[in-house]
């Protein structure tokens, strides 16, 4: 793999010049989406509306979490294809209580826990075995996948609480509740991240893995705890997003594995591990969920979603987050 | 042969070549000097067709040529060797030495037998026993600079760059591969030739140029200049003030580790040393004796297959980093870029790296007291940089070697282990880090510098330790310290 | 190195050939166990038919994951060949429409198009520069939507005879599955043997050294994306064959199913290391775990789970050694 460090002409650039393209390559992200907000805008006042701004917050927030976690696996040179897996196989999980609320702990109790092991699995075979993380994941997706389906035969049944329905599709003022679950999350993650020691050894660890040995970081420990954190995210979105959807099939979750990671990297968090944050990251998810959103209200046929979701990933991709290599 | 006029080459913000004019003659060893950053590599990738020139024109063989990529240099028949490695770590040697220039039979397939053949061949009149079968990521690094070395031999290079060829081999192998630059010069190769080795310059070469912040400084028949006019040149200093005065001798300092027998599977047999405080020891010997895996061993980066660390008192059998840096130890790192530094953070984060606790308060960084830390740094260890939240990526090797030391002295209570501290460095950045060491040992430190670099083995320590073949083969006190006997004590049987 | 005897020095070859082919026996060994586990637990297991069947259904596999093991080569990775495979069943199914006068015009064209969209695909990586994952997931999205604007449904049918592409056979064997084998073989000599075959495992290797020293590093990204594109465009005529009509999600399961045959069969994700044929046993030993376990009776669910585990398994087994310092 080539470095993804410019060691050329980086020297002694005039300060000036210098800042404005460090403010860009800093801000283009917000910059875009300010943008893309005021296209869609422009283009279907409808856009604006309270209503529908209401309904991208919520559509926006079981992403946005799990995007919180992909980025800490992103970070330290992983990336996790389960997290999809692991959303709906909370979920389903949750379907064998009784379904009212006084179960609501133990749901959240055993979906967090399946979260959990999955990360910890994740990130034992990352770290123990030396596994590429695109394959441990996606083993442990697909092993998942199979016990899923093995447990509910194909076919479950139920929902979850009434609680996480709430908290999935419910809201006050129009402003729906499960945005207070993501701020609670993302305000938790962001001070770990940026504030905290943990964050700091998760940066030196992605940025180079042979320095953090060097100077006695646990990078073992990390990374398994970035996979954990992920794991354990996802199971929490996995349950906000049956109670938003309402009915918890074996797809829960089913296409976040992929745009969680294109979120990350839209929002500058770099595969080659060590860059990026998560304000920026969960500004790519904004971005892939306003233009989801803006497909529908502006009445293409459903398809172009896909259409525009892909070309979206290159553009913005080959944009912000070009390799540096 | 080749002949550069006016090149200019700028990149976003920063002028790395200015008006350049060289040219270089076939038939002629064409020395390169300059100071780190002056512009040699940025140069060399100008002629090698990596970057394209901002302004001027190149011409090469007679004819006006502005290549468009790497490609179009190599057909037409320039080789560089860069200082960074060019090799393929999974193929054969065999392979990497013909990629690009493939034996072939008939029909147009590789021909894997006569490859290999052909590059047992090469392999042999270099001097080294390489098994032309051997994975490259299996080589020493001193034998994949050959591999790089035959490379340029198998095919018909019209002009040849070497950048620092010699940085990681030594004795026989350089002696081998000036041999066979005197005769591609013979037969009428054009050679540019890049080393911070100035008696590798005035030994071999017929002209040298000197290149300082991107201009043109002078070129000069090698035979007209001496040492000093070329340091001058190339600095605006002179040679004897490179090491700082030799301190007096201190009373017999007491003994702060004390590494016994010492092994590592299959590159250390049992090699002891002990540090003292206020003294630099110089850990001296072949590239290949087992100086860095037993600072690495040291340090508790490579396990210990035998032998212990005594520090104060207290036998460690088996050591981490992690409990190296709470002894109170550090280690700089011979490759800086690879394992040294987090590229992608700031001079602040890579300083406090290894002392994250004490910028820490209950679980959260203190920025402030961090930002303090290494704006401390930055101006004790004169590190040229923006400030703290500079990103390393973007500073100098020099600079870069600075931060590496700032954040190891921090560390380091009792023991300072430096790996090559100055390789890749230019003069000024070496004079800086000499300083620092001096320093650190005055203040009390044990230091234990390894180097390749004899002159600086013998200007900078109190005490030399000497490896051989994985053993410790001698050790020199102060006044026997000379560049004679450390080359007997490392070479000994090899010289008979 | 001067002490290095004779003996040693076959020994070092020895363990060299056995580093570069680990993959090839981890997938032979797990065949093999997998071969003798079946021919205890089920007599129809045995059966010639059945081996034949387990080398014919291998087939959709094998073709698609021939394409992914050169991209994977490079230290790439192609996500959008279940999208294509999608696209190209449809538009082959509706195109022919059960008329057999266009066929050959419109196989070429198919091909062509793979080839074309495949090399879309590597112009992204090398003039973008952005990560093959997020270039070809994207392309694959992109192909996914254009699929379900030309069929919501099963589209199209094949003409009387198209079928034979995918049910002739070869004597007692199905030709299809023959030819596959042949095109595998063919792959990996000019991997081996030819110049462009050594640039591929060079670019893989270190692509910034393969640049630097010359080696035309674009158009090896260039081709191995063409030729998955092109290896997908002929699975989907394969699948095509065999299902009759285009349905529009027809290949989606093949983009990560492609992944799995590559890694099993001992070829790196990071790039340079690994060969085809172990991609070959890998697909053979995917189809051959799905044949044992109808025979054990196991639902399709769990089979999947088994398939998750033998990655983890094969993959366990060459763990690649860690970066180290020294």
């Amino acid at each position: 793999m080539t470095s993804a460090i410019p060691t050329q002409g980086a020297s002694g650039k005039t300060r000036d010049r210098d800042s404005l393209v460090r403010f860009a390559s800093r801000n283009g992200i917000y910059l875009f989406l300010v943008a893309l907000f005021a296209v869609c805008g422009a283009i279907s006042p409808a856009f604006l509306r309270l209503d529908n701004l209401g309904n991208l917050l919520s559509q926006f927030a079981p992403l946005a979490i799990v995007v919180i976690g992909q980025s800490f696996v992103i970070l330290v040179r992983g990336l996790d294809l389960s997290v999809a897996s692991v959303m709906a196989t909370a979920a389903v999980a949750a379907t064998s209580f009784s379904g009212r609320d006084q179960d609501a702990v133990p749901v959240l109790a055993l979906g967090l826990v399946i979260g959990a092991a999955t990360g910890l699995l994740n990130g034992f075979l990352v770290t123990k075995r030396q596994v590429s993380p695109f394959l441990a994941t996606l083993a442990t997706m697909i092993v998942l996948q199979g016990v899923r389906f093995a447990w509910t035969h194909g076919a479950p049944s139920g929902s979850v609480p009434p609680i996480f329905r709430t908290l999935g599709a419910g809201s006050v003022d129009g402003i729906p509740y499960n945005i207070f679950a993501l701020l609670a999350v993302a305000a938790v993650a962001i001070v770990l991240l940026h504030k905290a020691t943990f964050g700091r050894q998760v940066y030196i660890t992605g940025g180079n893995p042979l320095t953090a040995r060097l100077v006695g970081i646990p990078s073992d420990r990390v990374t398994i705890i970035c996979y954990v954190i992920s794991g354990v995210l996802a199971a929490f979105a996995g349950l906000i997003l049956s109670g938003f959807v309402g009915v918890v099939d074996n797809w829960v979750g089913k296409g976040f594995e992929l745009n969680s990671i294109v979120a990350a990297v839209i929002g500058g968090v770099a595969l080659s591990g060590g860059r990026g944050t998560l304000p920026g990251a969960l500004a790519g998810a904004a971005i892939l969920v306003t233009v989801f959103n803006a497909v529908l209200l502006f009445g293409l046929p459903v398809q172009f979603q896909i259409i525009i979701q892909g070309l979206v990933i290159i553009v913005a991709t080959a944009f912000y987050a070009r390799q540096s290599a | 042969m080749l002949s550069l006029t006016d090149i200019s080459k700028t990149f976003p913000g920063v002028k790395a070549l200015q008006g350049v004019s060289l040219d270089v003659q076939s038939g002629e060893i064409h020395a390169l000097a300059g100071e780190n950053g002056a512009g040699k590599s940025t140069l060399t990738r100008v002629i090698a067709g990596v970057h394209a020139p901002t302004e001027g024109t190149m011409s090469f063989a007679g004819q006006p040529v502005a290549w468009t990529s790497p490609r179009d240099a190599t057909a037409a028949g320039i080789h560089v060797i860069y200082q960074e490695f060019n090799l393929f770590p999974h193929l054969s040697a065999a392979e990497n030495i013909y990629i690009g220039h493939e034996r072939r039979n008939a029909l147009g397939f590789v021909d894997h037998r006569r490859t290999r053949r052909d590059a047992a061949e090469i392999l042999k009149r270099l001097g080294v026993a390489i098994d032309p079968d051997a994975l490259v990521n299996e080589l020493s690094v001193a034998d994949q600079q050959m591999v790089e070395i035959a490379r340029a031999l198998v095919h018909d290079v019209k002009l040849l760059i070497l950048d620092e060829p010699t940085a990681v081999i030594s004795g026989r192998e350089v002696d081998l591969l000036f041999e066979r630059l005197h005769a591609l010069k013979r037969d009428g190769v054009a050679i540019v030739y890049i080393s911070h080795r100035l008696e590798e310059i005035f030994a071999h070469c017929d002209r040298v140029s000197v290149l300082k912040d991107g201009r043109h400084v002078a070129t000069r028949n090698v035979a007209d200049i001496d040492r000093d006019t070329l340091v001058s040149l190339m600095v605006g200093r002179d040679m004897h003030e490179l090491f700082p005065p030799r301190r007096p001798a201190r009373a017999a300092a007491p003994v702060v580790l004390e590494a016994k027998g010492i092994t590592v599977p299959g590159r250390v047999r049992g090699a002891g040393l002990d540090l003292r405080a206020g003294t630099i020891t110089g850990l001296s010997g072949m590239v290949g004796s087992g100086r860095t895996e037993l600072a690495l061993a040291i340090f508790g980066v490579l396990p210990m297959g035998g032998g212990s660390v005594v520090v104060d008192g207290t036998s460690f059998t088996s050591m981490t980093p992690a409990r190296a840096i709470a002894l109170g130890i550090g280690l700089v790192t011979e490759d800086r870029k690879a394992q040294g530094l987090a590229m992608l953070l700031d001079v602040a984060a890579n300083v406090t790296a290894s002392t994250l606790d004490q910028v820490s308060r209950r679980g959260f960084l203190d920025r402030r007291r961090e930002t303090a830390i290494a704006e401390a740094a930055i101006q004790s260890y004169r590190v040229a940089c923006r400030g703290p939240s500079q990103p390393v990526a973007l500073m100098s090797g020099g600079n870069q070697q600075k931060v590496v030391v700032a954040r190891w002295a921090r560390t380091s209570r009792r023991v300072l282990i430096l790996d090559e501290p100055t390789r890749g460095v230019d003069v000024g950045a070496k004079m800086e880090i000499y300083r620092i060491m001096q320093t650190l040992a005055d203040e009390g430190l044990a230091i234990l510098m390894i180097s390749s670099e004899l002159p600086e083995i013998v200007g900078m320590s109190d005490r030399v330790v000497v490896m051989r073949e994985g053993a410790i083969s001698g050790v020199l006190e102060r006044d026997e310290i000379d560049e004679a006997a450390i080359v007997t004590l490392a070479t000994h049987r090899d010289a008979a | 190195m001067t002490d290095m005897a004779l003996p040693s020095r076959d020994r070092a070859r020895l363990r060299r050939m056995a580093a570069s082919n680990a993959g090839l026996l981890v997938v032979l060994s797990l065949l093999v166990l997998m071969l003798l586990i079946g021919a205890v637990v089920s007599d129809r297991f045995r059966t010639f038919g059945n081996v034949a069947n387990v080398f014919e259904q291998s087939t959709g596999l094998a073709l698609v994951s021939l394409g992914q093991t050169l991209a994977v080569l490079t230290g790439g990775i192609d996500l959008a060949v279940g999208s294509l495979i999608s696209l190209i069943i449809c538009l082959t199914a509706g195109l022919l429409d059960g008329d057999g006068t266009y066929m050959i015009p419109v196989l070429a064209g198919m091909l062509a198009l793979g080839a074309a969209i495949g090399l879309v695909n590597g112009l992204g990586v090398v003039y973008l520069r952005i990560h093959p994952l997020i270039v070809t997931l994207g392309m694959g999205a992109v192909l996914q939507g254009v699929t379900l604007l030309y069929a919501l449904g099963p589209v199209g049918s094949v003409p009387d005879g198209f079928d034979a592409l995918a049910y002739g056979t070869f004597g007692p064997l199905p030709a299809a599955a023959v030819v596959t084998v042949l095109l595998y073989v063919a792959t990996a000599l000019l991997l081996r043997s030819s110049r462009f075959g050594r640039y591929i495992y060079a670019v893989g290797d270190d692509g910034n050294a393969a640049k630097l020293i010359g080696l035309p590093r674009t158009q090896v990204i260039l081709f191995v994306y063409a030729f998955s594109g092109f290896f997908a465009a002929v699975t989907a005529i394969y699948l095509v064959a065999r299902f009759g009509s285009g349905q529009p999600y027809a290949g989606a399961n093949y983009t990560l199913a492609s992944i799995t045959p590559v890694v099993v069969g001992g070829t790196m994700l990071s790039g340079g290391r690994g060969g085809v044929m172990g991609t070959l046993f890998g697909a053979y030993l995917v189809s051959l775990l799905n044949n044992l376990l109808n025979f054990l009776d196991v639902s399709t669910y769990v089979q999947l789970m088994f398939q998750g585990l033998i990655i983890i398994l094969a993959v366990s087994l060459y763990v690649e050694k860690r970066k180290s310092i020294a």
